[in-house]
Parts: structure tokens; sequence; C-alpha cells
């Protein structure tokens, strides 16, 4: 079996697992709207006050919310069981984290699809516009967190007191993610909108750089 | 001299580091030296 | 023990000498006076520091590959060394700082930079406190120093470009800045020593760990003796009943 193919059944299988119970997206659409609005609560956001905040303002609830979303994708096969299964499947560990990494990513794309236009809301910030270019900040953005934190969510499967580990393991990891991120964003923010070329690159290098060192040790992910 | 004490503020927590550093180096090498003396007694006594 | 107590002297002639070097020979900075002889200690440090996390790094990538203990003990010996290091650098840096600048803390890249890496070494401890095997704990905290160490650059890259439009106050820039030849001699020999102090440290450090687990070895054994005592011993009552 191909890897790609090993790696879209394990997606499968996770969609399948969520569609069952919806407990992941139900929770942590939740969790990053509260962070929203406890943030407007905090600031009282004008619509200046919006520009320069709300790009950092919308980058830690994205953090936040994922570092709490990935704790349950490795923890749920130990809590029941399964990670025996997943070990012995005749597949490589790769396949098992590329799948286990997509859903991720498909399951934070849905929080921000939710999380996106509440933002716009409250924030009175016209997302329209900028839309297009907004999506690929976006994407390059929860990329590098889907990546990062599907490995350390493997990490911290293997610790006690996971739920709160993943989160101190993951978040000062994700500073350079973060700075890029909320930079490019906030140029798409501005009374003149761009896309900022250098910002963009950097994502672009953190999940290549990332990805690659995923790869390279995946295969120690699994292992008892 | 001017600002004479940041001089010494900064050299002294340069020492204090190291010092608190290895003086818990030290304790806990101690510690585990006492477990295993212990230990290779209880392997040796029976 | 008595070896200890040597090194110990001789490291302490070695400062007391790198402070009469740094105090008395070295030449009076024009704009900054005293406060510039902070740089020795803080810059030296910061080498010390950058060689022992280059040596985490190294140790990782080699317990992952070779897995063989040694390796896990050399990387967590110089994660604790390099902290130590790097606290001394985040520490005597705003004390240079504030009468220089005028302020603690800046957001600067170097200083940023330092305090996320820190801040990560710190989480690489907590790590290994949380997990119970040794083996586990070995590989899980490999492949989080590994990370740790990739995003380095990346850190620097993102750091570098976000604060400079901030102006940088920075006030020496290395060897080609113009620094005074008796100057850097001292410098040297204050980074020499401090890269000695960093390796002797971590050598002490690895023992503790190379001790820890033969206890660790040796508790498993004395368990394990106990259990097949008590079951001979067992075994003798049956036996002895059954007669």
């Amino acid at each position: 079996m191909t890897a790609a193919r090993a790696a879209a059944i394990v997606l499968r299988k996770e969609i399948r697992a969520e569609m069952r119970t919806r407990e992941l997206l139900q929770t942590t659409v939740t969790f990053v709207i509260i962070v929203v609005v406890l943030f407007s609560f905090a600031f009282e956001p004008t619509a200046a006050e919006a520009r320069r905040y709300g790009p950092g303002l919308l980058w830690i609830a994205l953090l936040f919310s994922g570092s709490l979303m990935l704790n349950p994708s490795f923890a749920k096969e130990q809590s029941n069981d399964t990670i025996y299964a997943l070990r012995m499947a005749p597949v490589s560990p790769f396949a098992i984290y590329l799948g286990k990494m997509l859903a991720n990513l498909l399951f934070l794309a849905i929080t921000e699809a939710v999380l996106l236009p509440v933002f716009a809301l409250l924030y009175n910030v016209s997302l329209w516009p900028v839309l297009g270019r907004l999506l690929i900040v976006l994407f390059l953005g929860t990329f590098g967190i889907a990546v990062t934190g599907t490995v350390f969510s493997a990490v911290a499967t293997q610790a006690r007191m996971r739920e709160v580990l993943l989160p101190l393991l993951l978040l000062p990891v994700l500073v350079p993610l973060l700075v890029a991120s909320v930079e490019a964003t906030a140029e798409l923010f501005a009374d003149a909108p761009s896309l900022d070329r250098t910002w963009v690159a950097v994502l672009v290098a953190f999940d290549i750089v990332f990805f690659a060192t995923a790869w390279m040790l995946s295969d120690y992910l699994l292992e008892e | 001299m001017q600002n004479f004490w940041s001089l010494f503020a900064a050299y002294l927590a340069f020492w204090a580091i190291f010092f608190i550093y290895d003086f818990t180096v030290a304790r806990r090498l101690a510690r585990v030296e006492k477990d295993l003396a212990q230990m290779r007694q209880q392997i040796r006594e029976p | 023990m008595k070896n200890r107590w040597l090194f110990a002297l001789i490291i302490a002639a070695l400062f007391a000498f790198a402070g009469y070097a740094v105090f008395f020979i070295a030449p009076d900075e024009a704009t900054m006076h005293a406060i510039q002889r902070i740089f020795y200690f803080h810059a030296s440090s910061g080498w010390a520091a950058m060689e022992g996390t280059g040596i985490v790094f190294f140790a990782n990538v080699a317990y992952l590959r070779k897995r063989q203990p040694k390796w896990d003990w050399l990387a967590v010996s110089a994660v604790e060394v390099s902290l130590a290091f790097w606290s001394v650098v985040l520490v005597t840096g705003p004390i240079w700082a504030h009468p220089v600048w005028g302020i603690w803390w800046a957001w600067d890249w170097r200083l940023t930079l330092t305090l996320v890496l820190w801040i990560l070494y710190v989480c690489y401890l907590v790590l290994r406190t949380l997990v119970a095997d040794p083996e586990r704990r070995a590989a899980v905290s490999a492949i989080f120093g590994i990370f740790v160490f990739l995003g380095v650059p990346l850190d620097y890259l993102s750091i570098r470009i976000f604060r400079t439009q901030h102006p940088q106050p920075v006030l020496f820039g290395g060897p080609n800045s113009g620094l005074d030849p008796t100057m850097v001699k001292v410098f040297f020999s204050c980074s020499a020593l401090m890269t000695l102090l960093m390796i002797l440290l971590v050598i002490e450090r690895y023992r503790l760990e190379r001790l820890r687990y033969e206890a660790e070895e040796m508790r498993l054994v004395i368990e394990e003796r106990a259990e097949t005592k008590s079951q001979n011993r067992e075994m003798q009552r049956r036996t002895a009943l059954g007669g």
C-alpha cells in the first residue's frame, strides 16, 4: 500500500470518528469564539484599535484553540488502546502521521471558517476585499500549526499531564510562525492592504523546514 | 568608577548563578551516590 | 572527591586571573567606562551557551540514530548547563542595558531570541520530568530538542525582520567594530575560560545522569531478587506442607 493511500485511509477514519460525535469541533469552535469575545471585552476595540490588535488576537485565539484541539489526536488512540493497531498496521508511520496531520488541518480550517465571520463582525474589520490573500496566509499558518502540533501531540501522549504539556511545548516553538502570521495579517488589515512577500516567505520556510523534520522523525513517533 | 555597583551586581549575579547551579548538581550527586552505596550493600548482604 | 576540589581550585584561580584581566588589564571604554566591562562576562557566557546549544543538538541527533543512553545523558547535561549560561546572559544583559540604553529590556532580536530559547530549554526539562520510562523519555526529548534547534534560525529570521523597524541599539558589533586589541585579547581569554567551565560542568552533570541510570538499573535488580526470593520461600512452604 502506498503512503498516500494509507494516509487517505487514516484521514477518512479520523473524519468518520469525528463525524460520529462531533465532540472535537463543538468544543474547539465554542472555545475559539469565547476567546474572541473575551478579548473584545478586555480591550473594547474601536475600528482603529481593532486593526492594530486584531491580527494578534486572531492568531493567539487560533494558536490556543489549536493547542487544545490537537491534544486528543494521539491521546484518544492511547486511551482506546487503538495505538497498538496503528503500530501493527503494515503502513509507514509517516503515512499515519500524514493522515492525522491532514485531519487536524481540516478541523482547524473548519474552526477558522466559523471564527472569521464572528471576528469580522465583533471587531468591525471588513475581510471581504482581502479574503483571497487572507486565506493564503491562514492556510500557511494553519499548516504550520497542524504539522508541528501533530508531532507534539504524539510526543505529549507519552508523558503525564499531557493536556497541560502540549501547549507548553507547542506555543514557544511556534513563535516564528506567530510573528510571521501576525505581521502578514496586519499588512492585509492596513489601509492599503498588500500581501507581504517577506512574511509569506518566512511562513513557507517554516512550513517546509518543520514538515521535513516531521517526515524525518516520524519513524520515532509511534514506537513503544 | 562610574556605574561601579551595576558592574559589581553583574559580577555577583554571574558567580551566584554558577554556585547555585553547581550546588544543586553536587547535592543531587550526593543523593544518588548514597542510594547507590546503600543498594550495593543490600546486594552484598544476603 | 579530591579531583572535584582540585578542579574547583583551578577554575577559581583562572577566574581570579580573568577577573584581574577584566578589571585592570582591559582598557577603559571611551563612552561607557566601567560598565562596558560586563561585556567580558556577558558575551563570553553567550558563546559558551551557544556551544552548549550545539552540543545538545548533536547529542539529540546521535541518540535517535544510535539509541545509546549516553547520548541522552549528554543532551540533558548540555541543556542544563546551557540554561545556566543563558541565564547569565539574560541577567547581566539588562544590568548593562539599564545605564547604557536607559531601559532594562528592549525587544531587540538578540534579546528576544535568547529569551525564547531559554523558555524552550525550560520546557525541555519540564517534559523530561513527565515521562517515566527512560527510553521513551530520551526519544521524546530528543525529538523535541531537534525541533527547538531547527526553529532557532527561523526565530532569528522572523524576529530580525520584525524588530528592525525599531532603531537597533547595538553598541558593539563583534570583532570588526573596532575593538581595542587588548580588549579582544581579554575577551578571547574569557571566552576560552567560559568554554572550559561549560565543559567541566557538562562532565559533572553527565556523571550525575550516569549514576542515576546505574541506580535505576540496580533498583530493578534488587526488586527482581526480592521477588524470586519470596517465590522460593512460597515454594518451600508448599513442599513442606505437601510432604
